[in-house]
């Protein structure tokens, strides 16, 4: 199940999210080289990570397997500040646009060869669910463009901002990808499972915010 | 430059949605990549080793291809030997086919694939590496005598063999069973916003019918309710 993780309630929090910025650590500098991010703690943190910043984490049995990180566009995020050369458009942004971020999955538990492990599932579900609930249709994503074929096949509406470049030894397109209940059927039906993904509490949670 | 790539691009995404077929997607795509000498183009997934030459041609999705080429390419089993399929299967960045000069060195029979191609209008080549939601890798070629194709227009194909592909498999995804005329006729119907009783006496068939053919419909399509089902056939193009 995925917990929404924000300025409100991560006291409640301050454990799991100690061990998702291990996560993202282990996934990012540790197995995917991002130097520049490596911290001597351990916990891979940025600027971004303040009170804005609303953090979605998958837990079972109180470990955090999965984890990403939503950020608002109508102020600082990576499109804007870090990476702007990936968009040669206009830039999009609004309250119903945020920006996706440090998607990872635990090692262990990606599963491959299986089309989308539950995980993964369960955390672009998380964001289709909590976008519909609180009134969020698009999101920003700077990725590899393998990815794009993906989320084409999920029925996201994906739309290139800017041609791929080659940053830092990957390939990376930056999109703005538009969802809606048609998205969250198609996950559903490939979860094979209709209920929603997102804890109780953190639903009434963001409903409220 | 770049600017104007990406419009490109963009229209190209835009005309897809217009595009119903396989055929239209084919056309599409080489209208928009003509302009850098590319004549042709095939797409489909990998077929896994010792297929027969009939589930290897099934896996071909979209492709306007010399057919004197294909012809002797899958007569011959040369995909099993072919570098492009190698390097798509082991590297998910796109190349061009210059770039596996190196592969076809030690080997013989890549180097005799790439070199017969050469003599069917296929001389230079740019293929991307693709990945199905279900993991399955994919190949999308784009072929021509003579390219005139900048290092920054790689993205952009890239970017276009994605979105046709994704287009593509929207557009053909099977039905496990075809629909009956009667079943499209009440179909249709329904998609006019008619009740099961209207569709009864519009069709003369009985209201109970109407709504038994509406669910064997709605299992065909895998659909949720009746309303998911007109969509997906009106996707699928069975019904306008």
């Amino acid at each position: 199940m995925i917990h929404i993780v924000t300025a409100e309630n991560r006291d409640q929090f301050t454990e799991q999210l100690e061990q998702a910025y291990r996560l993202r650590h282990t996934v990012f500098v540790d197995e995917m080289k991002w130097e520049e991010l490596r911290k001597p703690d351990g916990r891979e943190i940025d600027q971004f990570d303040d009170e804005r910043a609303l953090h979605m984490l998958y837990v079972r049995d109180g470990i955090v397997l999965g984890y990403q990180r939503m950020l608002p566009t109508i102020r600082a995020h990576l499109l804007s500040d870090v990476m702007p050369e990936l968009c040669d458009d206009d830039r999009p942004s609004g309250p119903d646009i945020w920006e996706w971020t440090r998607y990872c999955v635990a090692r262990a538990h990606r599963e491959r060869g299986r089309a989308l492990s539950p995980i993964a599932n369960a955390l672009l579900s998380g964001i289709v669910e909590w976008g519909l609930q609180c009134g969020v249709n698009r999101i920003i994503i700077e990725m590899d463009p393998i990815w794009l074929l993906r989320l084409v096949q999920l029925h996201f509406r994906v739309t290139p901002l800017g041609l791929p470049k080659r940053i830092g030894g990957s390939d990376i397109v930056a999109v703005v990808a538009a969802f809606d209940e048609r998205t969250l059927n198609r996950l559903r039906e490939m979860r094979g499972d209709h209920s929603t993904v997102l804890v109780e509490e953190s639903q009434s949670k963001t409903v409220s915010a | 430059m770049s600017r104007r790539d990406l419009d490109r691009t963009l229209e190209f995404v835009r005309s897809l949605e217009h595009a119903k077929s396989a055929d239209a997607i084919c056309a599409a795509m080489l209208k928009t990549v003509s302009r850098f000498g590319i004549r042709h183009i095939l797409a489909g997934t990998i077929p896994t080793p010792r297929s027969t030459r009939k589930q290897q041609e099934a896996h071909v999705l979209l492709h306007d291809w010399p057919q004197a080429w294909w012809d002797r390419y899958f007569s011959n089993g040369y995909l099993f030997v072919d570098p492009a399929i190698k390097h798509v299967l082991n590297d998910t960045r796109p190349f061009l086919w210059s770039e596996l000069d190196p592969l076809c060195h030690d080997d013989p029979a890549a180097a005799r694939v790439m070199n017969e191609a050469s003599e069917f209008q296929l001389k230079q080549g740019f293929t991307v590496s693709l990945m199905t939601l279900d993991d399955t890798s994919a190949g999308f070629s784009f072929a021509g005598e003579k390219f005139d194709l900048a290092p920054e227009h790689h993205g952009m194909l890239q970017l276009l063999a994605t979105y046709a592909l994704g287009r593509t498999l929207i557009v053909e995804e099977p039905l496990q069973v075809p629909l009956t005329p009667r079943e499209r006729d009440v179909l249709r119907w329904a998609a006019e916003g008619k009740t099961d009783w209207e569709i009864g006496i519009i069709l003369h068939i009985s209201e109970h019918t109407s709504d038994k053919m509406l669910r064997l419909v709605r299992q065909k399509l895998t659909a949720s309710n009746r309303a998911h089902a007109i969509a997906k056939a009106i996707r699928f193009g069975i019904i306008d």
